[in-house]
């Protein structure tokens, strides 16, 4: 015990001085954990990239004309059910429950990345 | 058909295919509560796809909506008993665990102290 607290006293950290909080930039997100599931809000790049990933990797779909403001059966040309596949893989991505009123009206990309946004529990 | 029966016929069109959709989409649902797996998924909802397909041009309302109800009893009869349901929504783990206190409820900082200051 005594020789722990006299190495303790030999042993010398540099203390560091961090920046003022006030100059961290936004992006540094990623140190500060949230512990509440309802403080996480995704931003809208993140919302926008996830959702033309989910899009691009469905079979049916040429991923080069997917772009955040494409409507599925117009634009893609898909089906109605290739619709409801696409509204249901968007769930599994971000793991919601879209009611299924909501989830028949959800018709094009940018519908799906609002009412994403707007969702108060998308993971 | 006049016009009548035609603004008729397709607001039917559409009544069914919207409940197409619905029932696909629970269906769809429902295969994966039962095959939990994702390669046996993938089978089984290509298997569903497949059945949907097949009745796609079918033009006859009465027959369509005779299908539709086949299909939703179906549907009702392979239920799964406990289904996959995202925690924080009715019917999850997490629906209502937390509620949000009444309004006008706050924190009293200084409890027992109000005298002493």
């Amino acid at each position: 015990m005594a020789l722990r607290a006299a190495v303790l006293r030999h042993i010398r950290l540099p203390v560091q001085t961090l920046p003022a909080i006030g100059t961290r930039p936004q992006s540094q997100r990623s140190f500060l954990r949230l512990f509440s599931s309802h403080d996480d809000h995704l931003t809208k790049e993140e919302v926008i990239d996830r959702v033309l990933d989910v899009i691009k990797s469905f079979p049916k779909v040429d991923p080069s004309k997917v772009t955040p403001d494409v409507h599925f059966q117009k634009d893609l040309g898909l089906d109605s059910l290739d619709n409801v596949e696409i509204v249901m893989a968007l769930e599994e991505e971000f793991k919601l429950e879209i009611p299924d009123k909501e989830a028949d009206k959800i018709d094009s990309c940018n519908l799906a990345i609002v009412y994403i946004y707007n969702h108060p529990m998308a993971g | 058909m006049s016009g009548a029966t035609t603004a008729v016929y397709l607001a039917r069109r559409a009544a069914q295919k919207e409940r197409v959709r619905i029932l696909y989409r629970c269906a769809l649902k429902d295969t994966l509560n039962w095959a939990v797996h994702r390669h046996i998924f993938y089978q089984d909802a290509s298997d569903l796809r497949e059945k949907f397909e097949a009745n796609k041009h079918v033009e006859d309302l009465d027959t369509i909506d005779k299908m539709i109800a086949a299909g939703e009893a179906t549907y009702d009869k392979w239920r799964h008993p406990d289904p996959y349901i995202v925690p924080w929504a009715p019917g999850g783990s997490k629906f209502t665990r937390n509620p949000f206190p009444p309004s006008g409820i706050e924190i009293v900082y200084d409890y027992g102290r109000e005298e002493n200051d």
